[in-house]
């Protein structure tokens, strides 16, 4: 609740604080100055800081995140159309990379020593150092243009035809989430191997899938939930990059269009529910590593 | 192994970034040849769209980026250690609450979008970027040195020294400064991989450095318009910027001996 409000406070100062009159910098050198005063106005820049806060936030939990400079829609409707394609592209990665990652973390975990390990460890700072509008475009190259596998590009909306125009972005964004995740996994689990109830359930004959399952992935997965709500906030950052390389419609390309057309309200509304959508993811991955590992419901 | 290798490819990018430009028979800047010609013992990374040499272009933009990175790992260092280790020690519970809550809202975000949407306001170009990258890195490093400050505080020599009456700005910057500049230090090169990575993707995004100023991002935005025809034009600026960030990738890798990020301790280092 306390991190919310941060949230609100920092996307509002970020138009105040910042050296510069953003009325002034939207109507350029030749406004006059009963304009700038009348956008400022507009822009909420007027009063001191505490009305300007208080104008500020309370439409907000009405619902009205302002609207629009450019074209007078409500930033929420902007929101509404573009986040959509957003969230589908960043479930999608999250799918493929925890898949990719539970898949490689047992046998990470048992053969870390010698060369697999090594060439496992130099790998993980490889990919962790690509970034994603190199890899991006190279997947382009190779995978839309030289094979003529997927769509370089674009959109259609409409489950599940859409999949074909995520699945490239969507394992580009994996690249360095992948090794992130099995490093992080791997090592709860080789912690987790050490307990007692392992040998325990060895003891009693369990093998196979559920020894692997219940015993050593279960409790081993809160680190990696913990993390996983951690890397969903960072896809939105990343979502902005891999928009614009694979030219989807999400709210990355239209927080990059207002920037460009100097469209604060829409910025700052788009800053702000990015913001508290981390918050709430965060907020979900407490209370799921509570129900998946016992002990840690028991202590809070 | 992953030392002296990370190393190596780091002092490579770094010496040849200085080097190549003051060697190299082309300027970077300069039309030299025919448009989009592919790489060849002549120009041995191709040319791009307008004529100019890629392999000079590539190790000219080593410099800006790699500055522009340095720049913005090393500031936010130096203030987010002192703050940290200030607000940690600090007895005002409403001095140091306004700060953490500050620190935590910044954190939030990821880096980017709050990046951007400073940017958003100051205008793209070089100034607007760093300037960004200043207001908001800082916080990281505030947060790994209050986390560390606080529990120096508590240690009992600290107690000691505020019986004997040592000034607390002594108390602060001989000895609880010293604790928190470690763990940050640590964090720095990490950093270093996230803000190389983020200057390129800024320009990249066409926030940044501005063509026809060589810098990766930069040129690989310019390149993204001729994907089709000319490959190199995306590969070797995308190329040199892995590597490099590569390079100090192992160096961070062989600091940790491998060992995962601790999440919750410091921050995980995933970039954009």
């Amino acid at each position: 609740m306390l991190v919310a409000f941060s949230v609100m406070v920092v996307s509002f100062s970020v138009l105040r604080l910042t050296p510069g009159d953003p009325a002034l910098a939207i109507l350029g050198d030749s406004a006059t100055l009963a304009d700038i005063e009348a956008l400022r106005e507009k822009l909420g820049l007027n009063g001191s800081a505490f009305t300007q806060f208080i104008d500020y936030a309370m439409p907000l939990f009405r619902g009205d995140f302002g609207s629009s400079i450019v074209t007078d829609q409500p930033v929420l409707d902007l929101v509404g159309a573009s986040l959509p394609v957003t969230l589908q592209l960043i479930t999608l990665t999250m799918v493929m990379a925890l898949t990719i990652a539970v898949l490689l973390a047992v046998p990470a975990a048992k053969y870390r020593f010698g060369v697999f390990g090594l060439f496992f460890r130099i790998g993980t700072s490889m990919s962790l150092s690509v970034p994603v509008f190199f890899s991006g475009q190279l997947l382009i190259l190779l995978a839309a243009i030289r094979w003529d596998l997927l769509p370089a590009g674009g959109y259609q909306a409409g489950f599940p035809g859409n999949i074909q125009y995520l699945l490239l972005p969507a394992l580009t964004a994996c690249g360095p989430l992948v090794p992130i995740l099995v490093r992080v996994l791997q090592s709860s689990v080789i912690d987790t191997m050490g307990q007692a109830f392992v040998e325990t359930a060895q003891v009693r004959g369990l093998a196979g899938p559920r020894l692997v399952w219940r015993y050593l992935l279960r409790p081993s997965l809160a680190p990696t939930i913990a993390l996983s709500s951690y890397i969903v906030g960072s896809l939105f950052g990343t979502a902005v990059v891999l928009e614009l390389v694979y030219n989807l419609p999400g709210i990355g390309t239209r927080l990059l269009a207002a920037v460009f057309s100097r469209d604060y309200p829409v910025v700052q509304g788009i800053v702000l529910v990015m913001g508290i959508l981390v918050v709430l993811v965060n907020l979900v991955a407490d209370l799921l590593s509570g129900w998946l590992d016992p002990r840690a419901r028991a202590v809070s | 192994m992953q030392a002296r290798f990370g190393l190596a490819i780091t002092l490579l990018m770094v010496l040849s970034s200085l080097m190549v430009p003051l060697l190299s028979p082309y300027s970077a800047t300069g039309l030299i040849g025919a448009p989009l010609e592919s790489p060849g013992s002549e120009y041995w990374f191709g040319t791009d769209n307008l004529g100019r040499d890629v392999f000079t272009r590539t190790f000219a933009a080593g410099r800006v980026t790699i500055s522009l990175a340095v720049v913005g790992v090393l500031v936010p260092l130096v203030v987010g250690t002192l703050l940290g280790a200030m607000i940690g020690t600090t007895r005002s519970k409403v001095v140091a609450g306004f700060w953490a809550a500050l620190i935590d809202g910044i954190n939030a975000f990821p880096l980017i979008v709050l990046i951007i949407a400073i940017v958003a306001v100051l205008g793209p170009g070089v100034t607007g970027i760093l300037f960004a990258i200043l207001m908001t890195n800082w916080a990281r490093y505030a947060r790994i040195a209050r986390a560390r400050a606080l529990i120096v505080n508590k240690a009992e020599y600290i107690q000691a020294l505020q019986l004997l009456g040592y000034s607390r700005p002594r108390i602060i910057f001989r000895h609880v400064v010293p604790n928190t500049y470690t763990e940050t230090r640590a964090y720095a090169l990490s950093d270093f991989v996230i803000i190389v990575i983020t200057v390129a993707g800024l320009s990249f995004l066409g926030l940044g450095v501005r063509p026809p100023d060589p810098e990766w991002g930069a040129m690989m935005s310019e390149g993204r318009l001729f994907l089709r025809q000319a490959w190199w034009m995306i590969a070797f600026p995308g190329l040199a910027l892995s590597l490099t960030a590569t390079g100090v990738a192992l160096l961070v890798d062989s600091r940790t001996g491998g060992k995962p990020i601790r999440v919750g301790q410091s921050e995980p280092t995933v970039a954009i």
